[in-house]
């Protein structure tokens, strides 16, 4: 067993979140992708899409399909330059340990071909692949404020992660995640972007595409509404509506969103400017999380699945889960989320259980909080497959 | 007039859902030929990393393919030359695979993947918005079956829209 470093990667279907084992926040967080624009020869792997580009026709080819790791070798490539940024100087991966999230559910063969390319592509000492939901409630229950209460936090609790390929709602009890209990709505971020993209394409200009600028748009405009029929009323009277400011390829690279009766910048006589409109879209979109039947998609939605979700627990356990629901992923951080779901998913539940839903600080880095803290804890140890096991009985055990 | 069958509407419905987990890749790939797969990937060079693409030492494996791990200056791991015999694979796929293959005895137990989805939306009636502008819908295309809320919306849904989404 190595005695030395351990990389912590949450690997996510939008964003890579990679830093050493026992640090507080990770040193890169950049798109699990690879890109380029549209004309251009050259590639951009990982963090290099983050550098200060036009957004503009960033097409983006990513190794996760539908949260799995179907693409390896875009995912070796993003890995391997993710991997050489953050091992410290000099050290091998030889003497480096690796905690990797994977999927809920993971299929055999993927686990297989990922424990592959850690240990023989990239030669690590050992490795931890494990869930995000109990990684995300550890670092939750490490924000209270008494020691007390960390661990009932940390002890039971239902993890919604709002994701980007699709959304979950998973019963986490005693740090595993209780799989029977694990209840998924086919629909997360990427989709909401694109049916963004859809509509104001349709609506106003076409941006279809322009994945990566109607992303930006979407964290910039989009909000989860508190009561369907009055923001409808309002939008309907122009309430909701907002301007964005397209990016020109000069002066302004991302866009950005224009206050009402905001003065038009000093630039903008030699650089005309293109302004998408937005109104009802801006809460019509983040719907879907808790309607996916608004367009068409046969199921319900979050609160639906975190419902489901408690009632396939033992009863007994039910309380202690409803108490302690922890939203986790890009789309929590869309204002009114919290909000909603905690209004949901009361009335599906039973009377006598009482329903508190929670964000962590930051709901995007959870899960990799939580895997720093079990990196560092000699938990890891116990856990992590070790090369030379790996090597003597193949990947097939990882599943445990 | 073209009237779209049940059937024709119900798979422009599901292009469409499948459509909103594309990556934009796959538009701009269909758009010209010199973005095949192979231009997002890059060399994973070993000379400048020495740490990194080194495949662990192989004591009861023999790497399939031979010499060409040591042939050239992109070494090749045993999983890299996997992938390239196997080809490019889809979730899809994989989920079949596993799945088939818990139907032969003695397989692993059937993947709980397809179980995991949430069901059909309870408690509530399916709600209709406006294809043109996102507002309530009362009326349907008798043409389509696109829903739109006004003459006005039903105006702009058949001069732009209506059928657009077949053939
Ligand atoms: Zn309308
Ligand atoms: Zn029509």
């Amino acid at each position: 067993m190595h005695d030395g470093t351990c990389i912590v990667l949450d690997n996510g279907g939008a964003n890579c979140k990679i830093g050493l084992a026992g640090q507080r926040q990770p040193l890169l967080v950049f798109p699990n992708a690879t890109g380029k624009a549209k004309g251009e020869r050259t590639v951009y792997v990982g963090d290099q899409l983050l550098e200060d580009r036009d957004l503009s026709s960033l097409a983006l080819r990513r190794p996760l399909e539908r949260g799995y790791l179907v693409n390896e070798e875009v995912e070796r490539a993003v890995w391997g330059r993710a991997f050489k940024a953050v091992l410290p100087r000099g050290a091998p991966a030889s003497d480096c340990g690796l905690l990797l999230t994977e999927p809920l559910l993971n299929l055999p063969a993927i686990q297989d071909s990922t424990a592959q390319m850690v240990f023989e592509d990239f030669g690590f000492a050992s490795l931890l692949a494990t869930p995000a939901p109990p990684l995300a409630l550890a670092a939750w229950a490490a924000e209270a404020p008494a020691p007390a209460c960390a661990l009932n936090r940390a002890a039971a609790g239902l993890v919604v992660d709002a994701g980007f390929s699709f959304m979950h709602a998973a019963p986490v009890l005693g740090g595993r995640v209780l799989g029977g209990g694990v209840r998924r709505v086919n629909l997360g971020g990427k989709a909401l972007t694109n049916y963004l993209k859809e509509l104001v394409s349709y609506r106003s200009v076409n941006m279809m595409e322009e994945t990566a600028l109607v992303d930006a748009i979407k964290e910039a405009a989009c909000f989860v509404s508190g009561d369907m029929a009055a923001d409808l009323t309002a939008a309907r009277a122009g309430g909701h509506r907002l301007e964005y400011v397209l990016p020109n390829g000069v002066t302004n690279l991302r866009g950005y969103v224009r206050q009402p009766g905001a003065p038009a910048p000093a630039s903008a006589a030699d650089t005309p400017e293109q302004v998408l409109v937005l109104g009802n879209e801006r809460f019509m979109v983040p719907e879907l999380a808790f309607r996916p039947s608004d367009i068409g998609v046969a199921q319900g939605g979050i609160a639906q699945a975190a419902a489901e979700a408690a009632a396939a627990v033992h009863p007994d356990l039910r309380p202690a889960m409803l108490a302690n629901v922890i939203v986790v992923g890009g789309l929590a951080r869309c204002p009114g989320f919290v909000a909603r779901l905690q209004a949901e998913l009361r009335p599906l539940v039973p009377d006598e259980c009482e329903v508190a839903v929670h964000m962590p600080a930051d709901p995007m880095l959870a899960a990799w909080q939580g895997g720093s803290q079990l990196a560092a804890s000699p938990e890891y140890a116990r856990r992590a497959v070790t090369r030379a096991e790996y090597e003597e009985r193949g990947a097939c055990f990882l599943a445990a | 007039m073209a009237v779209v069958s049940d059937a024709e509407r119900t798979q422009a419905a599901t292009a469409r859902l499948a459509a909103l987990e594309d990556d934009d890749f796959a538009a701009v790939a269909d758009a010209g030929a010199d973005n095949s797969d192979d231009d997002f990937l890059v060399d994973l060079g070993t000379d400048d990393e020495p740490e990194l693409g080194e495949s662990a030492p192989r004591k009861r494996r023999k790497s399939r393919g031979g010499g060409a791990a040591g042939r050239g200056p992109k070494r090749k791991t045993r999983a890299m030359l996997e992938a390239e015999r196997r080809g490019p694979r889809t979730f899809a796929g994989l989920l079949e695979e596993t799945e088939s293959a818990s139907l032969e005895e003695g397989g692993p137990p059937p993947p709980a993947y397809t179980a995991a989805a949430v069901g059909p939306q309870v408690g509530a009636a399916t709600r209709r918005w406006c294809s043109v502008c996102g507002f309530a819908a009362p009326y349907r295309c008798v043409r389509c079956g696109s829903r739109f809320c006004t003459r006005k919306c039903y105006g702009v849904h058949t001069e732009t829209r209506c059928l657009k989404f077949v053939g």
